[in-house]
């Protein structure tokens, strides 16, 4: 096993010293994990809070990794969540399924999003959330599942924004990370 | 639709009921975007969590809100058992099960980061449905294969037959598609 060099990561007064890991030959990224991490959570949605959009009626993102956040971040604000899967599950029915357009490290992803839970996503006023935003191919993706649920994307929301961003939408995060 | 009405630590909800194989339904239990639900529960489970417990571990995804509530609430670490190896691992340990929502083949892997909080530690598992125990075999003997000893295991519901090896908050009948 290779010892692995850290890198501190700060969110609010939470600094964690999170391992580099090397994604493709040459670049290595500060790895944040949310999961298994409730201060973490905790701090940044105290954080993100404040920057969900007044008019949001509910919060969209995907499993796993930035599901407790998104649980949080859904009592703090008193507003609903659904979370779109990577994977069909055998009670879907007549799910949305939408291509991630880009690839992050290296595995290209589905996202499933079962009609009973895009039914509550119609008319409404939506905040995409997530934990790290990178190529932001991910969150056009979810973008683009609340588009075809007949929602409308009042705002997006990030804690990290790591390297630079190809998707042009705006997208409002806490704290850079960068790509070593 | 066909639902289900449950009451769960307090919390009444209607489960929709979904057809999931040629000659089977069952109740949906979803916490995911439901934290009101989420809440409930791990406060009940926190009241009946097993003495001596160090460290909570559960299979993604959908009980994910619940192990960090319930983390919360006990003040225990919790692991997350994730269904695919990621690129970023460093020396993931995996075993495979059968899934009877799925149908296949399943991966439970545990980060080797993750594997140091559970070697050597009094472990309970934690689910929302616990059916055919598939998920969590392999998820036990996913745990000792890495020197965990599992004390307990927490889920909303058993479902089928009712079984002893789980504490359950309540139970859940499987049933007859509708044609």
């Amino acid at each position: 096993m290779t010892t692995l060099e850290t890198y501190p990561i700060t969110v609010g007064n939470v600094t964690r010293h999170v391992p580099l890991v090397e994604t493709l030959p040459g670049m290595r990224i500060p790895l944040v994990e949310f999961l298994g991490d409730p201060e973490l959570v905790e701090e940044a949605a105290r954080l993100l809070k404040e920057r969900v959009p007044e008019e949001a009626e509910l919060l969209f993102s995907l499993e796993c990794s930035p599901v407790p956040l998104v649980h949080r971040l859904a009592q703090m604000t008193e507003l609903p969540y659904v979370i779109a899967r990577k994977r069909r599950r055998a009670y879907m029915e007549d799910p949305l399924i939408q291509e991630v357009p880009s690839l992050t490290l290296g595995a290209s992803d589905t996202l499933w999003l079962d009609r009973r839970w895009a039914e509550r996503i119609m008319n409404r006023k939506v905040a995409l959330v997530m934990d790290v935003v990178s190529s932001g191919g991910t969150m056009k993706a979810l973008d683009r599942l609340v588009q075809r649920a007949g929602g409308t994307v009042v705002g997006r929301l990030a804690v990290f924004q790591q390297g630079k961003r190809e998707f042009n939408g705006e997208v409002t995060y806490l704290y850079e990370i960068p790509i070593l | 639709m066909r639902t289900y009405p449950v009451e769960i630590a307090g919390v009444r909800r209607e489960l929709p009921v979904v057809k999931v194989g040629d000659d089977v339904a069952v109740a949906l239990l979803n916490l995911l975007g439901d934290t009101e639900l989420t809440e409930a529960v791990a406060r009940e489970m926190a009241r009946r969590l097993p003495e001596g417990a160090e460290v909570l571990v559960t299979p993604e995804v959908k009980a994910v809100p619940l192990a960090h509530a319930l983390s919360v609430k006990t003040g225990l670490p919790y692991v997350v058992a994730r269904k695919t190896a990621k690129p970023y691992m460093q020396n993931p340990v995996s075993r495979e099960v059968v899934s009877i929502t799925t149908g296949k083949p399943q991966l439970l892997v545990l980060d080797g980061a993750d594997v140091g909080k559970i070697r050597g530690k009094k472990v309970v598992i934690v689910d929302d449905v616990v059916s055919t125990g598939s998920t969590l075999k392999g998820l036990r003997k996913l745990i000792e294969s890495v020197g965990g000893e599992v004390i307990g295991v927490l889920a909303v519901f058993t479902e089928g037959s009712p079984r002893d090896d789980v504490i359950a908050l309540g139970h859940l009948p499987l049933f007859k598609p509708e044609e």
